[in-house]
């Protein structure tokens, strides 16, 4: 039943968030001579026009917005709509209501990661052009991981902050502190800069020329992101308990 | 009382973007020295050779303008379809003035905010640069404000629209920032880009600037009038569609 109700919460923003990535997919895909044209004034490759538009760009920079709107789903927030009595008094401890809602959402994030893999190569035929399977699910691996702690930073948030605005203003704010500091030479020594680890920018397993990730999935800078967030789950589980509503 | 209660509901939000744009404004400013050698480690290509393009490349066309865009998107939700999920829009609508009165007394108090938070750079910039011992002109931030709020404005609008007509807590959000990046997709087209759609081309002063070795600055050019007054106008257009929309729902 909790799974049910962390669905029904999210699913209006999830699906939306879908449609939007299928549809700028679909678009950036069978459009590509006229947006290849858009982004760069010299001729690209398709898969450099790709990544560019895709893994790098627009489609990355929609998807960490919308991951971190996902991520709004904090106890706090019934507060505000008047409905969080109810839910703590359901037969279940809040620790349990915030493990399903986290993972609800991550699994929402999980799912919006792969969309780009399923629908861009299979697109690209469709336009007469191709991307290999193999590369769109390796970055979609990336996404995954990286999405999963963007989407921790807005739950965290919502779980912080009341108020139905405050929290994605604040989860924002947060990131983009987070984005700056990243770019700090100590963090980019430590591979700390999740946009670089999403879009491959600057990082040994990419190649630039080609865009391309030449070496098998990053599992290790991909598994301490991962360990981030779920750091984050326990510290949200651990901020709701001692919550008053 | 309809303004108190508008500037209540939105303080919050007001209150958090400008106290972050204060923040990040003094600090480009105060450590532009510093920034700038870590800059040119991290991202190559953003190295500045001037204070005025450090800060026009950080503030007026780089993080403060996007941050600033993004966040007025969650300054625009307004509109009483937001009470009526918290079930208190029967008690507002209660009240002894019109549907009409209590939305423009809204858009009011966020076109004020709004105005105020374009302000915040020309307000911050040109009297902390003296301190580092650069100096930065007023005019030059007071024309980027002109363009923020006349941007800004329209995002602000599309965003109030969308909460207006738009059911769920952060439906509009996602739409307003989805029809941003389809502006800046579409106006990206060789077939559109004479057309100078691209509202943070606009914002940004994109490729207008110009460089004046007397005073050693980077100069921006005229401020577009006749884009800004069709912005202001469609603004406007929206603004009225989200009046319009609210007096016919029911609650």
């Amino acid at each position: 039943m909790l799974w049910y109700k962390a669905w029904r919460e999210s699913q209006g923003t999830f699906l939306m968030s879908a449609a939007a990535v299928s549809l700028l997919c679909l678009a950036f895909a069978l459009l590509h001579k006229e947006a290849s044209g858009g982004i760069s004034n010299e001729p690209l490759t398709y898969a450099v026009y790709i990544w560019k538009i895709v893994y790098r760009g627009y489609l990355r920079e929609v998807f960490v917005i919308l991951v971190l709107l996902l991520g709004m789903g904090g106890l706090m927030r019934e507060r505000d709509n008047g409905t969080a009595g109810f839910t703590v008094t359901l037969p279940v401890s809040r620790r349990r209501l915030v493990l399903v809602r986290a993972a609800t959402g991550l699994l929402e994030v999980l799912g919006l990661a792969w969309l780009p893999a399923v629908l861009i190569p299979s697109l690209s035929a469709a336009a007469g052009e191709s991307y290999p399977y193999a590369q769109a699910c390796q970055f979609a691996l990336l996404w995954a991981a990286g999405g999963s702690f963007i989407f921790m930073i807005g739950f965290l948030s919502s779980c912080i902050f009341a108020g139905p605005y405050t929290p994605p203003i604040a989860g924002f704010l947060a990131l983009m502190a987070y984005s700056l500091l990243s770019d700090l030479p100590v963090a980019e020594r430590y591979s700390l800069d999740v946009h670089d680890l999403m879009s491959g920018t600057g990082r040994p397993w990419f190649e630039l020329s080609t865009a391309r990730l030449i070496s098998p999935v990053p599992w290790i800078p991909a598994a301490v992101f991962v360990l981030i967030a779920s750091a984050f789950i326990g510290l949200a589980c651990g901020i709701t308990r001692k919550q008053d509503f | 009382m309809l303004w108190y209660r508008a500037w209540v509901e939105s303080r919050t939000r007001f209150l958090l973007i400008a106290v972050c744009l204060t923040l990040f404004c003094a600090a480009v400013v105060l450590f532009h020295g510093q920034t700038e050698l870590v800059l040119t480690d991290a991202l190559r290509g953003l190295r500045s050779r001037t204070f005025s393009e450090h800060i026009y490349e950080l503030v007026y066309s780089g993080t403060a303008k996007g941050m600033f865009a993004i966040l007025v998107i969650f300054l625009g939700l307004g509109g009483l379809g937001r009470e009526r999920t918290h079930g208190t829009a029967i008690f507002t609508l209660a009240l002894p003035s019109t549907r009409l009165q209590i939305v423009i007394t809204q858009m009011a108090v966020g076109l004020l905010e709004l105005a105020v938070l374009s302000l915040l750079p020309a307000l911050l910039i040109p009297p902390l640069s003296p301190l580092v011992h650069q100096y930065y002109p007023f005019t030059q931030a007071l024309h980027f404000s002109v363009l923020w709020f006349c941007c800004g404005s329209m995002i602000f609008a599309t965003s109030f629209f969308l909460s207006v007509v738009l059911a769920g807590e952060y439906t509009a959000p996602v739409a307003c920032f989805l029809v941003m990046m389809l502006d800046a997709g579409s106006s990206a087209l060789p077939t559109t880009r004479a057309w100078h759609l691209n509202l943070m081309w606009t914002m940004g002063d994109f490729a207008t600037m110009h460089w004046d070795p007397g005073p050693n600055l980077l100069l921006s050019a005229p401020l577009p009038w006749a884009r800004l007054a069709v912005i202001a106008l469609l603004t406007l257009c929206l603004l009225a569609a989200a009046v319009r929309s609210t007096r016919k729902q029911d609650f």
